[in-house]
């Protein structure tokens, strides 16, 4: 691992906020998982973090896909503290929307992320919200 | 990176080679290919995931959908994985009590000889 006081001490004090929008299709998660990756290695995540991190938008975008509507966009906002990655997923749906928390998406999303809302108060907008921090150690 | 697939059966075990990438995209290749061969009557088979460099829980979703229809022939699903991270995601869903999880196909293939 590279020097990882460095790389913290370059980001410390910067907000790094990317978005990204991406047809609400299938198609393109794997270019969201790439993005999700190349982001949390500026914070020098490790690389079970990453993958983590990876997995756990995969699974999110995934259960959001579920409900959004056809030829709608999805977009992902990453927001990079020094020390923890912030991402809001969100499709836009018909009427309000609730993620399933019963199945095998909302299981793996909870285990791999620090933190996970579901943002479903909006009447045609559904979005889930993860957080993972740095060396946040969790029981694997 | 996508998903390639392809099977051989030796004895009366099926093997099925994954490389690539399992996700909500590609998952129903995997799905309709596990369908297909049980609608053949290939009732063991053996997934081997030592080439998946991606698996997420719809992946998981047409395991366990396989492991449903084999066993309704007496069948069997079993697995091939030593990658922790994929290891990862069946221990998250309880699922390594599932599935029989081996270390290599020839792991796999000696067990299966001694269950006949």
């Amino acid at each position: 691992m590279t020097d990882a006081t460095d790389v913290t001490g370059d980001l410390a004090g910067i907000r790094d906020a990317v978005s990204v929008r991406l047809p609400a299709a299938s198609a393109y998660l794997s270019v969201l998982r790439t993005a999700t990756a190349g982001l949390a290695a500026r914070l020098d995540f490790t690389l079970d973090e990453i993958e983590d991190l990876r997995i756990a938008v995969d699974e999110a975008c995934a259960m959001l896909l579920r409900q959004a509507v056809p030829g709608t966009d999805l977009t992902a906002e990453f927001e990079l503290t020094g020390q923890e990655m912030s991402i809001r997923v969100e499709v836009s749906t018909v009427g309000i929307a609730e993620p399933k928390r019963d199945d095998f998406a909302w299981m793996v999303l909870t285990a791999l992320a620090d933190d996970v809302d579901a943002v479903s108060d909006s009447p045609d907008h559904m979005a889930i919200v993860l957080r993972k921090r740095r060396g946040a150690a969790r029981p694997a | 990176m996508d998903l390639k697939l392809d099977h051989r059966t030796e004895d009366r075990l099926t093997i099925v080679e994954v490389e690539g990438e399992i996700d909500v995209y590609t998952a129903p290749r995997l799905r309709e290919l596990l369908i297909d061969l049980v609608n053949k009557g290939n009732f063991h088979l053996l997934v081997n995931m030592e080439k998946v460099d991606f698996l997420d829980s719809t992946g998981l979703g047409v395991l366990v959908g396989g492991l449903k229809r084999v066993r309704a022939h007496d069948g069997s699903l079993e697995l091939v994985c030593t990658q922790e991270r994929i290891l990862k995601i069946f221990r998250i869903t309880g699922l390594t009590k599932v599935f029989g999880i081996y270390a290599s196909v020839d792991e796999a293939k000696e067990a299966h000889g001694r269950d006949k």
